[in-house]
């Protein structure tokens, strides 16, 4: 899953070596911290957060058959 | 690829480059995505490519709701866009779920329109992205005893199904 959105992520910005996902298991779900350079925030987030929430939605169909809560955040 | 042996699909080498460059992106990602699944190419209708992610166990993941799939086309344009010049938009599947999707909406579309005939009165249907909308608003601008509109704000808009001729 991390791969997955790792492999998104580092396509949709311009500074893809500047491109990290910490991984945070808990009892019940994950969460994937996505690390990008500043200039790229918006490149991961979008306009009203559409590309953002676009992320969350692919990482929750790829997770629903492992039946994990999944969670993305965004960090600069 | 070796698998379109056994799917059938658009011969990869008989695509134009910027459409190969999108099928490039789609290997990316099915590769990156740890499952068996890989991309077929159905058809093309410039700047239209369709394309359907096959593999195993797809019911569970992108198979299963429309909306796994929709933000993945969405996400999947946006790379595909900075990396080509021309005009490229994927239409993406998988294993078959939007055609089991349209029957589902047709069907639905034509019992609401039996029932708002039997009734005389407006029925809402659930909110609904603008293409499965579209699709409700064809399939019911071909009965003359129907009137179809969108009412709300995305991504919540949905469709108001009414008589023609409202009761006097």
């Amino acid at each position: 899953m991390d791969k997955l959105l790792e492999y998104l992520v580092k396509a949709l910005v311009d500074e893809p070596d500047n491109v990290s996902i910490v991984e945070v298991t808990g009892d019940q779900s994950t969460t994937y911290e996505v690390h990008v350079a500043p200039n790229d925030l918006g490149k991961v987030i979008g306009k009203q957060g559409r590309i953002a929430n676009a992320l969350r939605t692919v990482t929750k169909a790829a997770a629903m058959k492992h039946k994990r809560k999944v969670y993305v955040e965004i960090v600069a | 690829m070796t698998q379109e042996d056994v799917v059938p699909g658009l011969d990869r080498s008989s695509l134009p480059e910027d459409f190969a460059t999108a099928m490039v992106v789609l290997d990316g990602f099915c590769a990156a995505s740890g499952e068996d699944m890989y991309p077929v190419a159905t058809f093309l209708d410039a700047p239209y490519l369709h394309v359907s992610l096959e593999g195993t166990d797809l019911h569970q993941s992108w198979g299963r709701s429309g909306q796994g799939l929709d933000a993945l086309q969405f996400l999947l344009n946006l790379i595909v866009s900075r990396k080509v010049s021309g005009d490229v938009r994927i239409m993406l599947d998988a294993a078959g779920y939007r055609a089991r999707r349209e029957e589902q909406l047709r069907t639905l579309a034509l019992e609401i329109a039996a029932e708002v005939k039997s009734r005389n009165e407006e029925c809402e249907i659930e909110p609904l992205p603008a293409h499965e909308r579209r699709l409700i608003h064809a399939v019911l601008a071909e009965d003359p005893d129907i009137i179809t509109h969108s009412e709300g704000k995305e991504p919540h808009r949905f469709i108001v199904v009414g008589p023609r001729i409202a009761a006097s």
